[in-house]
């Protein structure tokens, strides 16, 4: 695709402009910085024993590689030392589950509520911590019992001129169900005929935890489910930004998954909010919005900085009348996905979006918008306010009944 | 004068000077040792770090196969803090004829080297680098050795039976009494002082510049300095040795050294060992070899470029180096020229330098009527006694848990402020130079841009030098830097580079300085 | 509209009035300017720029053959010496008026100086470097004042040594045989575990108040009546200002910043500011976006794409701005076998050794063939090619790529890199209206 990961080290100039943008490093000493820990350690891995578990600290965020000005994929380096490291280490238990969000999903949605009593139990929690090694306090979302996709089995979408594809991702399927539905109104009254292929877990969260086996064997099912739909042409939009980027770039960059059904959804993979954005500017989105007298922070998740396609939901909310977006300027948010709920990485999440969290509590406003869904919980853990997907405040504006 | 008295005085400090010296001390004679400069600058310094398996000659060169066999097992033994065990793999590029394999094979078996042939496929899956394209391949003990640790190691135990290692002094003089050699006339160039050393036996372990010291007693020794030179590629393309399986020519060899993989090398002979210039035509060709054994060569990141002279002996006059022999000679001039008390030894090469030290030291022995085996085949050098072989992560690893906790002044070598002063402190270098190839302190990837501002300081301030003698070694170590990248100053290296100019001219302003 | 009419065009988003290449000093000039003016602006970078890198200091002309004193004085001369220099197409009063456009903009950074008078500020090994425009921080640093300075290092900041700056601050050769006395301090503040903090950790210390106020504490007793007070420049991060004004008022001494190695958080503070800047104007910053493939026709340049996660997005835009830096950021590319380039357009490039000669020089210091090389420009700021003619009509160039300069020779590079953007803003809103 790209140039190798591993050759790109060599583009290294030292500059440090990345440990200046790096979140993390600058909040804990176990982790040294993307510079160091990425082109400039990387000259001493042999590819045999890892030599550095510090390397496990780097959350995956991806703002180094995004603010290299010499095109050095630092993260994507990490990401591979810390599955070497992983490999020879053996991924933990509590690794594996966390990041297996559909197996998780699949075993709590039928006892939605216990298992959400039990998430919210602080003696539970406890024991959890001791013995799984998730923090008692980290952000956990609420099974919502009924799956996405059950709802999308009995939804027929109208036919229409145009067909889009919805890959719906973990999160919206098993604790934000409502997400889901509000992309599919969108997308409907938008004149789109919306297809939910099956689906299941696109191998991230695996990913980021080192195990690339797995995350491999996730990925290929999923695109297998939808590229006979690229190849047809038709595009496919995510609502889970950090998802959408998996598909886009990182099964391909990091985890060499080259296959043609990965390259064929890749190509036409969209991020929801830079999908309807490129209708905008071709004309063809409908712009019947009400007003909305609010005031909306918005917060741009890493990943969503991943795809290179600038803020795309502030473009959209600017269409709607009446209603105040605020660019936050903000880099993480501390979860980074799984990262944010271990044990030994709670507070160094905490602290890295306390500043984020900071400028929401200030400001007086009523929800927070953010396009990634774990983001969006560690943003209520933190600060309090609740957060949404830019797309339900579209569908608010929209006047869509709640389905 | 200060004059010293000794037994055997070892002039020259590369490998082979450093082995001679530990041997004679271990054997109980009382030993100096004298170099010019600092240890291991000439052409145990200078060459690509390679542990010979003995692959490279058992075809044409079976003497030098044996013995790179032997000696390779017994550095294994002895040696193995300065040693990476990374294997080495002979590869049938499309460049190259398969049946060459075959010579290759026989060759080894016959000369005891362990060899198998492996299946590509594997080889592939080790080195993904590799040229897809290569149709056969052959495994053997090839290592990386560290040669400023091998020599300091040698010195160091020398110094521990008694020797007395005096690098920076430079031998003016070969003193005679009639047809004697009984010591010689040395400068301590860092004060200025002659010494004077007298000795009973001198050996001539001047290497490249052997024939240059024989000179000074009217000997007679000739060195073909052959010049080859090496270029370093900013990270490990391969994690073991690569050789072109074919006879030897230039640019059949990638290195994988610490951080770095070295390719090399050229032939040419030149007239001083002194005067080794590397050519573009060279670089040309280094890169285009390297290019057939890793696709993409080209476009990688050279980090250096530099050049050593092989100090090859011919008894004859021969013109192409590459014929000549690679094993060593130990010349006794009174049977040669007439002179007693004066033996040199020359040719070899650094996998077999203990092996040329026991031989230089039994011929003294047999000079000087005694009869004391060697031991150093069995005593492991210092550092070398845990019998664990040097790893490529421990430096890295040393710095876990928590990396921030120390630091780092030379981030691409992680060299600790800590580290640093140490060698300062042990070495009172007038030179960053000195540091530099002790530590590897600005040899990474920014070539100093970032550390060099901050060794300076740090002496400046450990050293007490007045301003003028700081700026001194930061104008020094820029303008010799400048020489050692810029014939390979292309692309990612010359965008470093642009970088350093900018932090040095036009942030720092150095040029501007007062004088 | 069918799947297949959806493919073709989902890679054209709306058309910007200006798409600018490079977030460094002259691509954020640029955008900021046209943004103001009510353009719509992009910014493509392929990461943060050379603004880190770099002093907050803008200097105009400080080295010609000797120290120049006066930039408005020399430049004239200058420029009509070396007309293949970017000052050769820049009038004094345009870079009279892009520094006063950076000070405006910048207020808050209290930014001093101009082009009649150049000052001479200590660098961190101690030489004494003219400069014309510095903020607020390094208004105290002008050596050409005489007197005496104390030079404080922080224990821990391993990029700064003041008994060695100090020492060579004293030697400096200053105008009418001025010279300083300089002496060296240093504090010893408590760090914790993290002992190898960097210029970036220091400044984050000092937005503490508690940090403020220990280093005051320690320091102010060893103060001696007089003495001109330099830190290394990790006065804050966003605060500088602030921060540098409390001191002199706690120490009672006024107080200066003295730039050292990269991260640069002087420079970090005008990218802050600037960037900020676009953003409330309208303008979109979009950082790790190189651009790839260009679309060009009719001698006009119609869209640039980058290239992203997935597929290449397209920018068309009424003007492009190239402004990606010199060959230490890759917006000029010197190649193996001694092709010079530069990497998006392709341009003819000006001021390029002949194939057979040699690029560079064997001694470090002697002049570089090769440091000249780049855009030539007309007085647009169009590129243009060996015939002196545009090489396309709306294609402008600023910044390090231009030909002609050895900046970190001549002191020139923040003041080339502010001007010629500045210019280039200008050229492109004349021709709007």
């Amino acid at each position: 695709m790209t140039e190798p990961v591993r050759a790109s080290l060599d583009h290294c100039v030292k500059c440090t402009i990345c440990e200046t943008f790096c979140p993390y490093a600058r909040v804990t000493p176990l982790f040294p910085g993307p510079k160091y820990v990425g082109p400039q350690a990387e000259r001493y891995r042999t590819g045999g024993a890892s030599p550095d578990a510090s390397v496990d600290y780097c959350s995956g965020c991806g703002i180094c590689t995004n603010v290299c000005p010499q095109g050095v994929k630092i993260a994507e380096i990490n990401s591979r030392a810390r599955a070497q490291l992983w490999e020879e280490r053996g991924v933990p238990l509590r690794n594996q589950l966390i990041a297996r969000p559909s197996l998780l999903g699949r075993l709590g949605t039928p006892v939605a509520p216990l298992a959400n009593w039990t998430l919210r139990n602080r003696p539970l929690r406890w024991i959890g911590e001791r013995t799984l090694g998730v923090h008692r306090k980290g952000a956990v979302p609420r099974f919502a019992g009924r799956t996405f996709q059950r709802w999308a089995r009995k939804h027929v979408s109208p036919p229409a001129e145009r067909t889009v594809v919805y890959f719906h991702n973990c999160g919206t399927n098993y604790y934000e169900p409502s997400v889901g539905r509000m992309v599919v109104d969108v997308l409907e009254h938008n004149g789109f005929h919306v297809v939910v292929p099956p689906q299941d877990c696109c191998g991230l969260p695996l990913l980021s935890n080192g195990n690339f086996a797995a995350a491999r064997a996730y990925v290929r099912r999923l695109v297998a489910n939808l590229a006979p739909y690229a190849r047809e042409g038709l595009p496919i939009v995510a609502n889970s930004t950090s998802c959408g980027l998996m598909l886009k770039r990182e099964a391909r960059e990091i985890l060499d998954v080259e296959d043609e059904d990965a390259v064929a959804v890749s190509e036409v993979m969209y991020d929801l909010c830079e999908f309807l954005l490129l209708l905008h500017e071709q004309g063809e989105l409908r712009t019947d919005f009400r007003p909305l007298e609010l005031t909306v922070p918005y917060h741009a998740p890493c990943q969503q900085q991943g795809h290179g396609i600038g803020k795309p939901a502030l473009d959209l909310f600017a269409l709607v009348p009446r209603l105040q977006a605020i660019e936050l300027d903000t880099d993480c948010c501390g979860i980074a996905g799984t990262y944010g709920i271990k044990k030994e990485k709670y507070e160094i999440g905490m602290a890295v979006g306390e500043r984020l969290f900071g400028l929401l509590r200030e400001s007086d406003a009523e929800i927070a918008a953010c396009d990634s869904e774990t983001c969006r919980w560690q943003i209520e853990h933190g600060s309090g306010v609740h957060a949404v997907h830019p797309v339900e405040v579209l569908h608010r504006a929209y006047g869509l009944q709640a389905a | 004068m200060a004059t010293l008295e000794t037994d055997v005085l070892v002039v020259g400090g590369g490998s082979t000077g450093a082995g001679v010296a530990r041997d004679a001390a271990m054997r109980g004679f009382a030993t100096v040792l004298v170099e010019r400069s600092d240890l291991a600058t000439g052409t145990t310094g200078r060459f690509h770090g390679l542990l010979h398996s003995g692959g490279r000659y058992a075809v044409k060169d079976p003497v030098a196969a044996r013995e790179c066999v032997v000696e390779n097992a017994v550095l294994r033994r002895i040696a193995t803090d300065c040693i990476e065990d990374t294997g080495g793999f002979f590869v049938t590029t499309p460049w190259d004829d398969p049946e060459f394999g075959d010579a290759f094979l026989d060759g080894c078996r016959a000369t005891g080297v362990p060899v198998e042939e492996v299946s590509v496929a594997d080889v592939l899956r080790r080195e993904p680098r590799l040229d897809p394209g290569i149709t056969r391949a052959f495994e053997v003990p090839d290592g990386a050795i560290d040669p400023w640790k091998l020599v300091s190691a040698n010195a160091r135990s020398a110094a521990d039976h008694g020797a007395q290692i005096l690098p920076y002094h430079r031998v003016d003089g070969l003193e005679l009494r009639g047809d004697r050699v009984i010591g010689a006339r040395v400068v301590d160039e860092l004060t200025g002082d002659d010494v004077r050393i007298h000795s009973r036996i001198v050996v001539n372990a001047a290497g490249a510049w052997a024939e240059q010291i024989a000179e000074l007693a009217g000997c007679r020794v000739t060195v073909l300095p052959g010049k080859g030179i090496m270029i370093a590629m900013n990270h490990r393309l391969v994690n073991t040795v690569v050789n072109r399986c074919k006879p030897p020519s230039d640019g059949d060899i990638i290195v994988p050294i610490r951080t770095v993989s070295v390719i090399g090398t050229t032939d040419v002979r030149v007239a001083d060992p002194d005067e080794l210039e590397v050519t573009e035509a060279e670089v040309e060709e280094m890169l285009d070899e390297g290019e057939k054994l890793v696709p993409g060569f080209r476009r990688a990141r050279a980090l250096r470029v530099w050049a050593g002279a092989r100090p090859l002996f011919a008894s004859d006059e021969v013109t192409d180096t590459r014929e000549v022999s690679r094993t060593h000679a130990v010349l006794d001039h009174a049977a040669r020229d007439g002179v007693e008390g004066f033996v040199s030894i020359t040719g070899g090469k650094t996998t077999t330098y203990r092996l040329m030290a026991e031989h230089a030291v039994d011929t003294v022995c047999a000079k000087l009527g005694v009869d004391r085996p060697t031991r150093t085949h069995e005593e492991p050098l210092p550092g070398s006694e845990n019998g664990r072989f040097y790893t490529l992560g421990s430096r890295l690893r040393a710095r876990e848990p928590v990396p921030g906790s120390e630091e780092i002044i030379c981030e691409c070598e992680l060299i600790t402020r800590e580290r640093l002063l140490e060698a300062i402190a042990q070495r009172h270098p007038s030179s960053i130079d000195d540091i530099r190839r002790v530590l590897r302190l600005g040899m990474g990837p920014c070539q100093g841009g970032f550390c060099i501002y901050r060794a300076t300081g740090i002496l400046h301030g450990f050293e007490q030098l007045d301003e003028q003698a700081a700026n001194s070694a930061l104008l020094d170590f820029l303008r010799e830097r400048w020489k050692g990248v810029q014939p390979i100053l292309h692309g990612d290296q010359f965008r470093q580079a642009r970088l350093d100019d900018w932090i040095f001219q036009g942030l720092l302003d150095v040029q501007h300085l007062p004088e | 509209m069918t799947a297949a009419g959806w493919r073709a065009a989902r890679v054209e988003p709306a058309a910007y009035d200006t798409v600018v290449i490079g977030a460094g000093l002259a691509g954020l000039t640029a955008a900021l300017r046209l943004a103001e003016a009510g353009q719509r602006v992009a910014v493509l970078a392929k990461g943060v720029g050379a603004t880190h890198l770099s002093p907050a200091t803008i200097d105009v002309l400080g080295y010609e053959d000797g120290v120049v004193a006066s930039p408005a004085q020399a430049l004239p001369g200058f420029a009509s010496a070396h007309p293949e220099h970017p000052y050769g197409r820049l009038s004094v009063d345009v870079i009279r008026a892009a520094l006063d456009w950076f000070r405006e903009r910048l207020e808050g950074h209290g930014y001093r100086g101009g082009l009649d008078e150049n000052m001479l500020v200590p660098t961190a090994v101690g030489a004494a470097k003219p400069t014309a425009l510095v903020p607020e921080t390094m208004a105290a640093a002008d050596l050409r004042r005489g007197g005496r300075f104390v030079f404080v290092g922080l224990r821990g900041l391993k990029d700064f040594y003041p008994a060695y700056l100090a020492g060579n601050v004293t030697r400096a050769q200053l105008p009418g045989r001025g010279s300083v006395a300089a002496r060296a301090l240093e504090l010893a503040p408590t760090l914790g575990v993290q002992r190898d903090l960097g210029s970036l950790g220091f400044a984050q210390r000092f937005e503490d108040a508690g940090f403020r106020a220990s280093v005051v504490a320690d320091l102010r007793p060893r103060l001696v009546t007089g003495e001109v007070v330099g830190f290394p420049a990790v006065l804050g991060v966003g605060r500088a200002r602030e921060v540098c004004q409390e001191l002199e008022a706690r120490l009672d001494h006024p107080v200066f910043e003295v730039p050292t190695l990269p991260p640069s958080i002087q420079g970090q503070r005008v990218f802050e500011t600037m960037t900020g800047g676009l953003r409330r104007a309208g303008g979109r910053l979009v950082v790790g976006s190189a651009v790839g493939e260009v679309r060009t026709s009719n001698g006009r340049v119609e869209a640039v794409l980058t290239e992203t996660a997935g597929r290449p997005i397209a920018y068309r835009a009424g003007s492009f701005v190239l402004a990606t830096g010199g060959f230490a950021s890759g917006g000029l590319e010197l190649d193996a076998s001694g092709r010079i380039s530069e990497t998006v357009f392709d341009l003819p490039l000006s001021g390029v050794p002949a194939p057979n000669e040699p690029r560079l020089a064997r001694e470090y210091f002697d002049d570089q063939p090769i440091s000249r090389a780049g855009i030539a420009v007309d007085e647009k700021m169009r590129a243009v090619n060996g015939d002196s003619e545009p090489v396309y009509e709306n294609l402008h160039v600023a910044g390090a790529t231009l030909a002609g300069a050895v900046p970190w020779r001549e002191a020139s590079g923040n003041g080339i890199s502010l001007s010629s953007g500045y210019a280039a803003a200008e050229a492109i809103l004349e021709v709007a209206s």
